[in-house]
C-alpha cells in the first residue's frame, strides 16, 4: 500500500515538473529552481506566475473531469459515459457565443456565460427526465442529454452563422480548450469552488459501486438510491461546468482515465476515485504539456490534444479488454 | 413475524386495474414460504410492496411489526437480505468484494471494513460453499455460482429473514437443488425465508407454507398438501396437471399432455 | 470579423512584389525609363485618348486564379465583392460604375449609396443578378471558386483577386483600371500611392521596437509575419513579435509573449478589450506598463490607399509610446 502511494507520488511529481520545464520556452531545471523558490533567475515570472498555476490547475481540473465521468459510469451503468454527454458541452459552447455575440464586456463574461450555459443544459435535462415521470433514471437521462445538446448545439450553431458581432466565429477555438487564462487567481476559484463536489463524491464512493449494480439492488442493500442520484448528478454538474469554465471543453479525460484504471485495477470507487484522480490529473498536465510545445510558439487547443491521443489510448483499452 | 402483508393492494397507474388485490401474507423465523403463481400473477409485486418499493393503495406492509415506510434503507438491509432476479455486472468485482458490499448497511459510507465485517463475509462465504472462489472476479463464474454469491452477499447483511425472486432461473437440476437445500439450512438456523418461484415441486418439498396466487389475489394459502390440489392447479394454470404424493408427503404435481392422459 | 479577418490575415507567397501576367509587363517597365520620356507618352496618351472613351477591341486579363477576363466594352455595371476593391474603384474614378457592394464597405462614404449585397465570401448570387452587373469582382478564396463557376455558366464576367498585402493596391488598381476604363485614374492612383508610401515607410533605427499585434484574446492570437498588418507595422518601423510564424493566424501561449518581451502591443477595434486587467496577462511587462497601441479604422485591415497615412499613424503612435 505503500509503495503504491509512493510510486502515485513519483508520478505525480514527474508529471508537475515536466510540465514547469517544457513549453514554449523551454527552461533548465536550475532556472526553474531558482524561479520558484528564489524568484530569481531567467524566465523567474514566467515560471512563477504563468507556468506553476497553469500545471496545478490542468491537474486539478483533469483530476475532477476524470472522477466525474467515473462517478457518471457508475450513476449510468455504462462505461461509456462521460462529464460532457448531459448536454453540458453544448450548453457551455451555447453560453460561450452568446457572450460573445451579444459583446459582453469584461474578461470573465464568457466562462461565466459558459458556466451558466452548462447548468442551465443540465437543469433541462433534469426536467425533461421528469417529464417521463422517470426521475434520473439513466436512459432517460442519456437521451435528455443528447437532445438537449443537439438543440443547444443548433442554437449556437445559427448564433455564430447570423450574428456580425467581431470574433464570434473565434467562439469555437475557446470551447475547443486551453490553459492560456491559467492564473492563480483563476486557480483559487476554481479550488474553492471545485472542493465541495469533489469531496461529496469521494464520500458517495461506496453508494456509487451499490448503484452499479442496479437501482433495485441498491436499495436491497441499503443505499438511500435517490438522493445518492440527485446529489451526484449535482455535483458531477457544477463540477464539469466550473472545468468548461475555466478552460473549454476537454474532451477524453473522463472518458479514457477512468476507463484504463478499471482496467488496469478493477477496484471499488473508494480506490477508483483517487486513483483516476491522479491519473486524470498527470493526463492532463502532460496534455497541456503537448498543446505547448507541439507547434511552437504557437498552442494547440488542450481539447484537440487530449482526443488525438484518447482515440488511439482507447481503442488500446478495448483492444486489452476484449482480448 | 418478521416480514408480513395484511390486505395489501396496489395499482401501478391510475388507469389501469389492481396489480395485488387484498393479500395477506406473513413470515415467520424458522419458516420458509414460497410465493406460486402463473406469469403475471403479482409474484414480484408483492415481493416490492413487503420491501417498501411501490405504494400500497390498501392494506399495511410490516416489517418487524413496524410499517416499512418507517424504516430506512439501511435498517431494511440490516433485517432483510434481498436475492433478486437480476442484476447488472458492468464493473465487475471479485467475490469477496462483491460479498463484502453487503456489509454496506453497516459500514455506511465511509467506515473502512473491521474485524466484525470480515467474519460476517467469511462466515457468508462458507455457508455457500464459494470460500475457494473468493478472489475470482465475478464476470468468470457460472450461473449457479454467480447465485451462490449473490446469496452469500445477502446472508453477509445477518438479515433475520432472506427474500428471494425466482432463484433458480436458468439452473440446472443439481444446482436448483443446492440452492434450496441452502435455503432450507438456513431457515433451520433461524431466519425467515420467502421464496418467489415458479417451480411447484421444489415448492412443494422445501416450503413450510404455501401462497398461490392468481391474477393479484390469493388462491390458496396453506400447507403444501393443503394448496396443491388437482382441481386449484389446473384451474389456476389453465393446463390438466396430476398430483402425486412422495414418501415423505409433499405432493409433486405432473402436467399432463393433454386432459384425457391419466397418471 | 469574419470578413475583414479573411482580408486582412492571409500571408501572400513571398517575394512580396508579385509580377503580374505578360499583358501588365508593359505597364510595368514604364518605371524603368527615363522620367521625360515618362512625361511624353503620358501627355501623348492623354491629348490622344479621351477620358472614359471605350478603347477599340477586347479587354483582357487574367485574374489571380489564373482565369481569363475578357470583356467587349468597359465595365460599367460593377459588383464588388471585397471592401479592398470598392475603395479602389471610387479612388480611380470608377465610382459611379459601382451597383453593389458588400456589408462591410465602408470607405469612402460615397460607397454607402451603392446596393448592399451582404458578405463577399459565398455571397447571394441572386441578390449579385439582380444588380445586373457586366462585372463581378470577388476575393480569390477557395470558397468562392464555386460561386465563381456559378457566375461563368451564366455568362457573367467575374474577377477573382486577392487584396493581401501592399503590393495589391497597384496591381489591382491597374488592373480595375484597364476593365472599367479608367486606365488614367489608376496610374494616378497608383503614382500617388508608390510615393506616398515612399514617404511614409520609416527607415528602422538601431532598434525596432517589438509589436505583438493581439488580434483576438480568449485564447490570445496573433497574427503572422506576410499579413497586412505586420507589413504596416514593419513599414512603420516595428517588428512582429511573432515574425516566426508563417501561419496567418494562431493561438500563443502567454509565456511565449512573456519570453518574449513586446514593447508594445496593438489591438483593432474589432480584437480584445478587457485582456489587461486578467491576473496571467499581468506577466508580461508591456501590459504593467500600459503600453497599448489601439488602432481604429478599415485602413489598417485592408489594403488601400490610406494605407501610407496610415503607416504614418502607426510611426508616430510607436514613437510616442516609446519615448
Amino acid at each position: 500500500m505503500t509503495v503504491r502511494l509512493l510510486a502515485l507520488s513519483v508520478l505525480v511529481l514527474g508529471c508537475l515538473v515536466i510540465g514547469l520545464i517544457a513549453g514554449s520556452v523551454p527552461l533548465p531545471l536550475s532556472d526553474v529552481w531558482n524561479g520558484l523558490l528564489h524568484g530569481t533567475g531567467a524566465g523567474a515570472a514566467i515560471v512563477r506566475d504563468v507556468r506553476a498555476p497553469r500545471v496545478v490547475l490542468a491537474f486539478l481540473v483533469g483530476g475532477s473531469l476524470g472522477i466525474c465521468g467515473a462517478a457518471l459510469q457508475a450513476m449510468i451503468r455504462n462505461p461509456l459515459a462521460e462529464p460532457y454527454l448531459l448536454g453540458l458541452s453544448s450548453g457551455a459552447g451555447l453560453g460561450a457565443v452568446i457572450a460573445i455575440a451579444s459583446r459582453a464586456a469584461g474578461p470573465w463574461a464568457v466562462p461565466l456565460a459558459a458556466f451558466l450555459g452548462a447548468l442551465a443544459a443540465v437543469a433541462l435535462v433534469y426536467r425533461l427526465s421528469l417529464v417521463s415521470g422517470r426521475r434520473l433514471d439513466p436512459h432517460v437521462l442519456l437521451l435528455s442529454g443528447v437532445v438537449v445538446g443537439a438543440f443547444a448545439g443548433a442554437l449556437m450553431s445559427a448564433i455564430m452563422v447570423l450574428s456580425d458581432a467581431p470574433g464570434v466565429r473565434n467562439a469555437f477555438l475557446w470551447l475547443l480548450g486551453g490553459f492560456g487564462a491559467a492564473s492563480w487567481q483563476a486557480l483559487a476559484v476554481f479550488t474553492v469552488y471545485a472542493t465541495i463536489p469533489v469531496a461529496i463524491l469521494f464520500y458517495h464512493a461506496r453508494s456509487l459501486d451499490l448503484i452499479a449494480l442496479g437501482d433495485e439492488t441498491a436499495q436491497h442493500l441499503g443505499a438511500e438510491v435517490h438522493r445518492v442520484r440527485r446529489v451526484v448528478y449535482l455535483s458531477t454538474a457544477l463540477l464539469t461546468a466550473a472545468s468548461v469554465a475555466t478552460c473549454g471543453i476537454v474532451g477524453f479525460v473522463g472518458l479514457v482515465v477512468p476507463h484504463a484504471v478499471r482496467t488496469s485495477f478493477r477496484p471499488l470507487h473508494r480506490s477508483l476515485l483517487p486513483l483516476v484522480f491522479v491519473a486524470g490529473g498527470c493526463f492532463l498536465v502532460l496534455a497541456d504539456v503537448v498543446s505547448r510545445t507541439a507547434v511552437r510558439p504557437l498552442e494547440l487547443p488542450v481539447g484537440v490534444v487530449t482526443a488525438l491521443v484518447g482515440v488511439p489510448l482507447f481503442a488500446l483499452l478495448l483492444r486489452r479488454t476484449l482480448a | 413475524m418478521i416480514i408480513e402483508a395484511r390486505s395489501v393492494s396496489v395499482r401501478y397507474r391510475r388507469s389501469r386495474p389492481l396489480a395485488l388485490t387484498q393479500v395477506s401474507c406473513a413470515v415467520q423465523p424458522g419458516e420458509m414460504v414460497a410465493v406460486v403463481g402463473p406469469n403475471g400473477s403479482g409474484k414480484t409485486t408483492l415481493l416490492r410492496a413487503l420491501l417498501g418499493l411501490v405504494p400500497l393503495e390498501e392494506g399495511s406492509a410490516l416489517v418487524d411489526g413496524r410499517p416499512v415506510a418507517s424504516w430506512s434503507r439501511r435498517q431494511l438491509a440490516q433485517t432483510i437480505g434481498v436475492v433478486g432476479q437480476q442484476e447488472e455486472t458492468v464493473f465487475p468485482l471479485s467475490v469477496a468484494e462483491t460479498v463484502m458490499l453487503g456489509r454496506y448497511a453497516y459500514l455506511g459510507a465511509l467506515g473502512a471494513p473491521g474485524e466484525r465485517d470480515r467474519a460476517a463475509v467469511q462466515t457468508a462465504l462458507e455457508r455457500c460453499d464459494i470460500a475457494d472462489l473468493a478472489q475470482r472476479p465475478v464476470d468468470s463464474l457460472s450461473g449457479g455460482e454467480w447465485k451462490r454469491v449473490r446469496v452469500a452477499r445477502a446472508l453477509a447483511q445477518e438479515p433475520r429473514a432472506l427474500v428471494l425472486d425466482e432463484p433458480t432461473a436458468s439452473l440446472d437440476v443439481r444446482h436448483e437443488m443446492e440452492l434450496f437445500e441452502l435455503v432450507s439450512e438456513l431457515v433451520r438456523d433461524g431466519l425467515g425465508g420467502l421464496v418467489i418461484t415458479h417451480h411447484l415441486n421444489l415448492a412443494a418439498r422445501f416450503a413450510q407454507r404455501i401462497l398461490l396466487l392468481d391474477g393479484g389475489s390469493v388462491v390458496a394459502t396453506g400447507t403444501p398438501s393443503e394448496v396443491l390440489t388437482r382441481e386449484t392447479l389446473s384451474r389456476v394454470f389453465e393446463w390438466p396437471v396430476a398430483v402425486t404424493n412422495l414418501s415423505d408427503g409433499s405432493p409433486q404435481v405432473v402436467p399432463l399432455r393433454s386432459s384425457k392422459e391419466t397418471l | 470579423m469574419g470578413c475583414t479577418m479573411v482580408f486582412s490575415h492571409r500571408s501572400p507567397p513571398i517575394p512580396r512584389l508579385r509580377m503580374g501576367g505578360p499583358i501588365f509587363s508593359l505597364y510595368r517597365r514604364r518605371s524603368n525609363r527615363s522620367n521625360l520620356l515618362s512625361t511624353i507618352i503620358v501627355g501623348l496618351g492623354l491629348i490622344g485618348c479621351e477620358r472614359g472613351a471605350p478603347p477599340r477591341g477586347e479587354l483582357r486579363a487574367v485574374d489571380d486564379a489564373r482565369d481569363t477576363v475578357r470583356l467587349q466594352a468597359p465595365a460599367r455595371r460593377v459588383v464588388s465583392l471585397i471592401p479592398a476593391a470598392t475603395e479602389l474603384l471610387f479612388a480611380i474614378g470608377a465610382g459611379s460604375s459601382v451597383v453593389g457592394r458588400t456589408q462591410y464597405c465602408d470607405y469612402p462614404p460615397a460607397a454607402q449609396a451603392v446596393a448592399n449585397l451582404g458578405d463577399g465570401i459565398r455571397p447571394s448570387i441572386e441578390a449579385v443578378l439582380a444588380q445586373r452587373p457586366d462585372l463581378v469582382v470577388l476575393y480569390n478564396s477557395g470558397q468562392n471558386a464555386a460561386v465563381a463557376g456559378r457566375l461563368g455558366e451564366l455568362g457573367i464576367p467575374h474577377l477573382r483577386i486577392n487584396t493581401d498585402a501592399l503590393s495589391d493596391v497597384p496591381r489591382v488598381s491597374r488592373l480595375l483600371g484597364l476593365l472599367t476604363g479608367h486606365s488614367h485614374g489608376a496610374d494616378s492612383v497608383i503614382a500617388v500611392f508608390d510615393t506616398a508610401l515612399a514617404h511614409a515607410t520609416v527607415t528602422p533605427g538601431a532598434r525596432r521596437p517589438k509589436v505583438l499585434l493581439l488580434v483576438w484574446e480568449q485564447p490570445p492570437m496573433t497574427i503572422g509575419r506576410g499579413s497586412f498588418l505586420s507589413e504596416l507595422i514593419e513599414r512603420a518601423g516595428g517588428e512582429n513579435l511573432f515574425a516566426d510564424v508563417t501561419t496567418s493566424s494562431g493561438v500563443v501561449s502567454i509565456e511565449a509573449v512573456a519570453s518574449r518581451n513586446p514593447d508594445l502591443i496593438l489591438t483593432t477595434t474589432e480584437g480584445p478589450a478587457a485582456f489587461a486587467t486578467r491576473p496571467e496577462w499581468q506577466v508580461v511587462p508591456a501590459v504593467k506598463r500600459r503600453r497599448f497601441l489601439r488602432v481604429s479604422g478599415s485602413e489598417f485591415n485592408r489594403p488601400s490607399p490610406r494605407a501610407p497615412s496610415a503607416i504614418r499613424e502607426l510611426a508616430q503612435r510607436m514613437r510616442d509610446l516609446t519615448r
